[in-house]
């Protein structure tokens, strides 16, 4: 119908004509909402990030739902037998054709840093650890399959250790001497008994980090153990001192669909328990942070929205009242342009489309506030607080959910001063 | 020649196929202003308006001479008897209706002007044509600059009304009046606020510019000179009105 989009544009256009005869008014009651849209939206984008940024950094600590843990240990309190464990672990991956999974082995390793020799703490993970974890670079890259052949072992090291080494380029393959006493004057001298590492990653380090730390393959750890220990006078690390490994040090991790984490938590335990015998008990776990059902950052959302809306309710009662003001010395105006062939259901939108178009504007500018604001470098480190090493984009949801507020705030301050609007009396209001 | 006794009483021609614009039979409107008893402003009015009347009104202040022109430009309705638009009962409108056959059919001239306040002459002649549909709202600026022209006024589109004379925001106002191109001008002492020779100017106007789209012109005035300027003329003394031949005459006399 042509009179609707006749009516519709004019009813926007006489909006907008209005906005700009009553500039100052109009822009004293969006700097409210412009003001307030700003920081719904600043809080809410926070939010987001400091939430995301939470879920990473449990994601890098304790795995990405849903995470398996299997863990064994005899009736008798020795460890389990690595190897046997090593062999079930590995049947019971290709049985149920698990791809992502990882053994973790906490030990440590004496390096011969120019400054002297340090033991250093080794992170032995299997290649895929670095997809389940996000492990992030800021070096080179994560281990590739192909590495897990190599027979020099690669380390993937944090900036602590990448600076102690004096920061040489990756490209030239930097190693490391492991396994041996240290070579005093040298971060690459050839230990006797040891091996040399290749540097192929570094890590980024929070700010708290102090202590140089590195990643190794599983299997290139456990055999740099077992040769060392062939050795006699060698000195090994371990802290279970066992030729092949401490069993105990051990953690087997899967990552595996949420959907199915609970059928196979009960599957895996169970077959693990069978290989295992009499004499073991096998325990699986999940440990991700949305084991739990509920969303553990509900809490935090609640009082962030709270705040927010409350912020954009005040500024909508600034605008409803400023608006309220200004329709009364307009009554006249009003008047004529009823006289004039004006019904009141178009008085009534015409004035509920100036309080819209005008806090549409405001919500716009206050979003692109929001932006600058939440970008920017300062904030990024007062959020990140040293921990988030790689901040997440802007969220989309959060410059649309401004956009929607200003647009729904600008309906319900236009409503009130609408309703005066149409109760307006031409006769009265011509009179003079 | 239409006699005003015919008009009052409402009388139509044998065959009855002219169409009256506008027709009130036994019209009252009596207020009721609170704790006080009700007040008659206009008592047992008949009229009619056709296609291209000259109709005058004279009469004192506070005699209902406003009160009548809202009537007549379907902003208020009787208390009491009927009125007609187009031959059409007033009362069987909804109230949409009525603002849209009024934006459409009808064109005020105030006498204070009424222009908007910090909108251009454009705008202001422009705005009833917001409330139009198709090629009038489209066109609605050319269409406001070509009514401007014709008011003489080509060269202050883009003035405020504050920045024109008296004679000048009426001829914007007489503009915005007939942009929509009406049948019915209602013009309430569109001269009270002006010089005499700017009021005979701006008359003529008026006058030149209904003639040429056939409109209808009902003037409101105290002014028996500008009065005498349409075809029939009636007086108002408290609510009622009364044809008479001369518009001077009847600010003394009282004719029956
Ligand atoms: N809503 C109302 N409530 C009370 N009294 C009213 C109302 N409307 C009009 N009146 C009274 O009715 C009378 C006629 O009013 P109206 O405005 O029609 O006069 P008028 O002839 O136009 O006068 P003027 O020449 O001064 O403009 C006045 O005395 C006025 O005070
Ligand atoms: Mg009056």
């Amino acid at each position: 119908m042509t009179g609707a989009l006749t009516g519709f544009v004019g009813a926007v256009l006489e909006a907008w004509q209005e906005l700009r005869v009553h500039r100052t008014r109009v822009l004293l009651s969006l700097v409210g909402v412009a003001v307030a849209v700003c920081s719904l939206t600043t809080v809410v984008a926070l939010g987001a990030i400091v939430q995301q940024a939470n879920q990473e950094l449990s994601e890098r600590s304790s795995g990405r739902p849903a995470s398996l843990y299997l863990s064994a240990y005899r009736s008798d309190g020795a460890a389990v037998d690595t190897e046997k464990m090593d062999a079930v672990w590995s049947e019971t991956l290709a049985r149920y054709d698990i791809s992502y999974a990882s053994r973790v082995i906490q030990s440590t390793q004496l390096v011969p840093f120019a400054t002297g020799g340090v033991m250093v703490g080794v992170q032995a993970v299997d290649q895929p650890y670095g997809e389940m974890h996000r492990v992030r670079m800021s070096e080179g890259a994560w281990f590739t399959p192909a590495d897990t052949e190599q027979l020099a072992p690669r380390l993937i090291v944090n900036e602590v250790f990448y600076d102690r080494m004096g920061r040489p380029d990756l490209a030239t393959h930097p190693t490391v001497a492991l396994g041996g006493q240290s070579v005093a004057g040298s971060a690459s001298g050839e230990a006797a008994g040891g091996t040399t590492a290749v540097v192929v990653g570094v890590t980024p380090a929070a700010s708290w980090e102090t202590e140089p730390s590195m990643f190794m393959l599983a299997g290139q750890l456990l055999a740099l153990q077992s040769a060392t220990a062939g050795e006699a006078g060698a000195t090994t690390t371990d802290p279970f001192g066992g030729g092949g490994g401490g069993g105990g040090s051990v953690q087997y991790e899967m990552w595996v669909p949420p959907e199915i984490s609970d059928q196979l938590t009960g599957i895996v335990q169970r077959d693990v328990q069978a290989a295992l015998g009499d004499g073991a008990t096998a325990d699986v776990f999940r440990q991700d942070y949305a084991q739990y059902g509920d969303d553990p950052f509900l809490v935090t959302k609640l009082v962030v929205g709270g705040i927010a809306v409350l912020v954009l309710l005040l500024g909508a009662l600034g605008l409803v009242n400023i608006a309220l003001v200004t329709v009364k010395q307009r009554v006249r105006e009003i008047g004529i342009r009823r006289s004039f062939g004006a019904t009141a259901g178009r008085v009534f939108f015409a004035v509920m489309m100036e309080s819209v178009v005008a806090t549409i504007a405001a919500g716009a500018l206050g979003v692109v506030a929001a932006i600058l604001i939440v970008q920017s470098p300062w904030v990024h480190d007062l959020v990140g607080q040293g921990t988030v090493t790689d901040f997440p984009p802007f969220p989309v949801d959060a410059a649309l959910l401004g956009l929607l507020a200003a647009t729904v705030v600008g309906a319900l301050a236009g409503l009130l001063p609408a309703l005066v609007a149409v109760r307006v009396k031409v006769i009265d209001a011509i009179r003079y | 020649m239409h006699g005003p006794a015919r008009r009052q009483l409402g009388v139509r021609r044998a065959g009855a196929d002219v169409v009256s614009l506008l027709q009130l039979q036994d019209v009252t409107r009596t207020v009721l202003p609170p704790d006080q008893p009700a007040l008659t402003i206009l008592s047992g009015v008949d009229l009619t308006v056709e296609p291209g009347d000259r109709i005058s009104i004279v009469g004192r202040s506070g005699s209902g001479k406003s009160t009548l022109l809202n009537i007549l430009g379907l902003l208020d309705l009787p208390t009491s008897g009927t009125l007609t638009f187009a031959d059409r009962p007033v009362k069987s409108y909804s109230g949409g209706e009525r603002d849209r056959v009024r934006g459409a059919r009808i064109g005020f001239v105030f006498q204070q002007f009424n222009l908007l306040p910090g909108r251009t002459a454009l705008e202001n002649v422009a705005m009833p044509l917001l409330y139009a549909t198709g090629r009038q709202f489209w066109r609605r600026r050319s269409l406001a600059a070509e009514m401007l022209e014709a008011v003489g006024l080509g060269h202050r589109l883009e003035s405020l009304p504050d920045r024109l004379s008296g004679g000048e925001q009426q001829r914007v106002a007489i503009a915005r009046s007939l942009v929509r191109g009406p049948s019915l001008i209602l013009a309430d002492e569109p001269t009270g606020a002006l010089d005499l020779d700017t009021g005979q100017s701006v008359m003529e106007l008026i006058d030149e510019v209904a003639t040429r789209t056939g409109a209808a012109l009902v003037t409101i005035t105290h002014d028996p000179a500008i009065a005498r300027r349409a075809r029939d003329h009636f007086r108002l003394d408290r609510g009622v009105l009364t044809p008479v031949a001369d518009p001077a005459l009847s600010v003394s006399g009282v004719e029956s």
